[in-house]
């Protein structure tokens, strides 16, 4: 008698409303048993049209709205903005504003970083994370809350400069963080780093190799977890990088746990960098010279920065009028995330909750 | 040959299950009690807005310039102004401020050349309808009045 | 619109030149054809604009012979008032010699350009993107639909035509059950 059980391939959605596929993406899996055949990923859901507001409004008037793109890490995407801009009119920040420019973007990379971190590790079950993630976040967000008036929508610098010059208590309150942050970065290492479950669940999972990932335009941790030593920050200095002494981890196991390794390495060397800047901002202005209303001159620059998810790039023309004439981001989390339809055929509905994870992704940037 | 150790005896696992005991002082408790304690939020939070009146003769700042209106990047300021014949001056009218659409940015804030649009550091601001977001002159001025519940 | 009347603003560019826009004129221009037709670099950014035909090939060779390994974008720009009124921009990344170039072309609204999804996988969703705002049909895309939008969504926001405040208002009503999207 041969008895052969019945199977057939079976479509599963999963999202836009699930827990661990991190806001409102949908995939539609393929499935062989547990299994996965083939995925499709189903974005738009968070569709503003952020390009379009983009030419609709001023320079000035549009960089609020960046900051509504990768919520999670709003200063890195003011940053982006600005620079590009000041590219676009041929203007630079002042020294001091380059360097609390830094700081608040490493700050920021720090805040994203924990954020991931406490997420991805919340899906695969590993709860406590989460909550000492957050403690720690709090205190960032404290950091900006004082310094521009807001936590997450920071818009805390302007084109050409800050607008704010840094609160009296924002020293104290950085080195107080870096000291205790170390601490608890060891903390956390010994809660995941050699956890049995944690490191079944992520090695070997959702590989992308140095090849695959040029191709897929992957950047941010994962390309350097596949041991592509890339960062812009070296690569393609700005905003005054140069001057820091900081290492860019890099990897080889290509999965999903080098990826992990990678961003608590990243932590510790933007603590470093906040330890360096800490030391050296100088006095002086904090605005450029910049025209109240910017009109800036026929022409196009792309100017992209490393953010905490990989290369954030804009692209702006300019027609010599009040409003861009065509607005473009390069988001980070867009581009990453087509690579899941590649890391996904193959792997157990389990392992795509990891590799969603390690993907890090923000839906409020993939659908702009 | 330890490492095979460590993983039967679960020592890794202790190691982080130790991290997790060691907060369990109630000292460590970070939660807030809102709305029992009030957070203390930054200096330079932007929260509700308010138009500064002038303490001394309770007359508004506003000089109806519309600098904030055209700062604005989602056009929700709308400020009425009317020529005074004598002073030759633009008197405030009508000012009204749609909290529902605003962001925060604080660019209306940054606009104004005499600090009379100010957002403050009260975050209280919900409503139960769309227009209730819709603050007049007079709200901007006094400021929200929301209901405290007690107990 | 009021843009109309004055004359398409250009860009004060400067000449590119370095071995890299040698090599690609000597390479793709001949007696006969122009495949290059500008070479130029704007606040220090240098871009080359080919003919609509020499996008794919251009960017191809630089894949192939110079290590522009990397697909960091692409995009479109629409330009209503020219008979070539679409842009295609493409920003390439070499890991080699660290530095970033773009190649753009200009073709008229019934043009299908070679898609790029056979030299870089990134290609797929960026070129599907573009398709979803601009309208711009590829070439041997393997699966060119829309991305952000809703698959049954008319119009292309991104075109110059769309005003902000007019887009598929039916799409709205019929699914959302509320007068308008804004
Ligand atoms: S805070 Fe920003 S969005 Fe709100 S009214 Fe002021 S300028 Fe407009
Ligand atoms: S910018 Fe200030 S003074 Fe001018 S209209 Fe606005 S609130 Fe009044």
């Amino acid at each position: 008698m041969t008895n052969h059980l019945e199977t057939s391939e079976m479509l599963l959605n999963m999202g836009p409303q699930h827990p661990s596929t991190h806001g409102v993406l949908r995939l539609v899996l393929k499935l062989d048993g547990e299994r996965v055949k083939a995925v499709e990923c189903v974005i738009g859901y968070l569709h503003r049209g952020v390009e379009k507001i983009g030419e609709n409004r001023t320079y000035m008037q549009f960089a609020p709205y960046v900051d509504r793109m990768d919520y999670i890490s709003a200063v890195s995407n003011g940053l982006g903005y600005c620079l590009a801009v000041e590219q676009l009119i041929g203007a630079e920040a002042p020294p001091r504003a380059q360097i609390v420019r830094v700081l608040f973007a490493e700050l920021n990379r720090i805040a994203s970083h924990l954020l991931w971190l406490g997420t991805s590790a919340l899906d695969l079950g590993a709860m406590t994370a989460l909550f000492y993630t957050m403690r720690e976040r709090e205190e960032v967000l404290k950091i900006f809350e004082n310094y521009c008036g807001a936590r997450l929508t920071t818009h805390a610098f302007r084109i050409g400069g800050l607008q704010y010059e840094l609160h009296d208590t924002f020293e104290a309150e950085t080195r107080a963080f870096s000291e205790m942050f170390k601490k608890r970065l060891d903390e956390y290492e010994k809660l995941l780093t050699k956890n049995p479950i944690w490191v079944e669940r992520l090695k070997g999972v959702g590989i992308l190799t140095a090849e695959e990932c040029k191709s897929y335009a992957v950047s941010g941790p994962m390309l350097r977890a596949a041991g592509v030593n890339w960062d812009l920050r070296k690569a393609q200095p700005y905003s005054g990088y140069e001057q820091f002494d900081f290492e860019i981890p890099v990897l080889h196991g290509a999965d999903s746990y080098d990826r992990y390794r990678i961003r608590i390495e990243e932590m510790r060397q933007s603590l470093r960098i906040i330890d360096q800047a800490l030391e050296r901002i100088p006095s002086g202005a904090i605005m450029a010279k910049v025209p109240k209303v910017l009109k800036p001159a026929p022409g196009e620059v792309y100017v992209s920065i490393e953010a905490p998810k990989g290369e954030l790039g804009y692209y702006i023309v300019s027609d010599g009028s009040l409003h861009p004439y065509r607005l473009r981001v390069r988001p980070p989390s867009f581009v990453n995330l087509a690579s899941l339809e590649k890391m996904a055929v193959g792997a157990l509905v389990a392992d795509v909750v990891a590799i969603i994870g390690t993907i890090d992704i923000v839906l409020g940037e993939v659908d702009r | 040959m330890l490492e095979t150790l460590k993983r039967v005896f679960l020592l890794d696992l202790l190691d982080g299950l130790w991290v997790t005991f060691k907060t369990q002082r109630t000292s460590n408790i970070s939660t807030e009690q809102y709305p029992k304690d009030r957070p203390k939020v930054g200096e330079r939070y932007r929260g509700a807005p308010r138009l500064n009146i002038n303490p001394d003769n309770g007359e508004t700042l506003c000089i109806g310039c519309d600098l904030c209106a055209k700062a604005c990047p989602e056009n929700l300021i709308v400020v009425g102004t009317e020529r005074n014949k004598e002073t030759r001056r633009l008197d405030l009218t009508y000012f009204t401020y749609d909290l529902s659409r605003c962001m925060f940015c604080g660019l209306c804030e940054d606009a104004c050349p005499v600090d009379a649009l100010e957002l403050t550091q009260d975050f209280e601001m919900a409503s139960y309808t769309r227009e209730g977001l819709i603050w007049d002159r007079q709200m901007l001025e006094e400021g929200p009045r929301p209901t405290r519940y007690t107990r | 619109m009021s843009q109309d009347a004055k004359p398409a603003p250009v860009m004060a560019t400067e000449a590119w030149e370095d071995g890299l826009s040698d090599l690609l004129h000597s390479t793709f221009n001949t007696a006969d054809t122009t495949a290059i037709l500008k070479r130029e670099t704007f606040r220090g950014q240098a871009f080359a604009t080919t003919a609509a035909d020499a996008f794919h090939p251009v960017i191809a060779w630089l894949r192939d012979t110079q290590n522009f390994d990397y697909l960091v974008d692409l995009t479109a720009v629409d330009h209503p008032s020219d008979p070539l009124c679409f842009e295609l921009v493409a920003i390439l990344y070499s890991f080699a010699s660290n530095r970033r170039i773009r190649i753009k072309t200009f073709f008229d609204a019934e043009s299908k350009p070679a898609s790029l999804t056979n030299l870089y996988e990134a290609a797929n969703w960026l070129e599907r993107e573009v398709f979803d705002m601009f309208g711009i049909q590829f070439e041997g895309h393997p699966n060119l639909k829309r991305i952000l939008m809703p698959d049954d969504w008319q119009g292309h926001p991104l075109l110059k035509e769309r005003s902000i405040v007019d887009m598929d208002q039916d799409w709205v009503q019929k699914h959302l059950g509320i007068e308008s999207g804004q």
